[in-house]
């Protein structure tokens, strides 16, 4: 079923509804109803007849509905230094491959072990050399707590 | 609906222009698309002596009577799947006794009704079917 469209006033034709009229140059006119068949013998145009779709559309009438709808603002994603890390620190880090990053994980982490080692080293021999050190308690390691002296008033 | 005094295009190289319609040869009053009518010349192409010798078609002046076949009419036909198609004149073809058309050319469209009808010839002679 091909659905025709009113060579007059725009409209579709749907099948045994209105006419087809062939002219004396062999072009056909196919026509929704005697209306718009009178109409085009009449010469009318339709860009003239308010009450055509061709008319709607040139005038802009009913379109405001379908273009407010389509404004809607959409939010764009916008990356921003932050302090601390600017843009390209941001860009770099978010870019590296997992590889790297691992590695690079794994190289901190070596890193660190050894300087706990050598820290946990360090103690160690200091430990020896003030043997004195040791023999504090715990409290007085800590500290006692101080009085709580008169102050003024 | 072409009847008695109706007058029509002709539309073949015959050499007529306007035939009118005496006789319609169907038991009804009038004529439609596909049908076949005696006509009355009533306006024919002046032929000359030149021209006379090299002419394939037959020569037809003014007031011959020959039959035609209605080609296209003004009034609306109905086709098949409900569609209306009318057209913007009323023409026909000249034919002879044996129902061959007369001209060797068809100038202009003619009905597709002329297919169902049996007019073979004049269809596929035509540049265009509507």
């Amino acid at each position: 079923m091909k659905l025709e469209i009113c060579n007059l006033s725009g409209y579709k034709i749907y099948p045994s509804r209105g006419r087809t009229f062939v002219s004396a140059d062999s072009k056909t006119y196919r026509f929704l109803s005697s209306k718009t068949e009178s109409l085009f013998h009449q010469n009318k145009k339709a860009r003239l007849l308010a009450w055509t779709p061709i008319y709607r559309r040139l005038q802009r009438k009913g379109v405001s509905e379908e273009v407010a709808k389509k404004r809607t603002r959409r939010n764009v994603k916008f990356n921003r230094a932050v302090v601390g890390a600017s843009l390209e620190q941001i860009n770099a880090r978010r870019n590296e491959k997992s590889d790297i990053r691992s590695a690079a994980r794994a190289e901190a982490v070596a890193k660190a072990k050894e300087q706990r080692k050598g820290e946990a080293a360090k103690r160690k021999a200091a430990r020896a050399n003030a043997p004195d050190a040791g023999k504090f308690s715990k409290q007085q390691a800590r500290g006692s707590a101080s009085k709580v002296s008169r102050s003024g008033r | 609906m072409i009847q008695l005094k109706s007058r029509l295009n002709v539309i073949d190289n015959s050499g007529a222009l306007v035939a009118e319609c005496i006789k319609v040869l169907r038991n009804a009053r009038a004529a439609n698309i596909g049908d076949e009518i005696v006509v009355a010349v009533k306006k024919a192409r002046p032929i000359s002596e030149k021209t006379s010798s090299s002419l394939s078609a037959a020569k037809i002046r003014k007031g011959d009577v020959r039959r035609a076949v209605i080609v296209r009419t003004r009034k609306e036909i109905r086709r098949p799947d409900g569609r209306y198609v009318r057209f913007d004149d009323n023409a026909c073809v000249l034919l002879n006794n044996q129902q061959q058309p007369l001209g060797s050319r068809i100038l202009g469209l003619v009905a597709a009704e002329l297919r169902f009808k049996n007019w073979v010839k004049i269809v596929s002679l035509a540049p265009r079917v509507v």
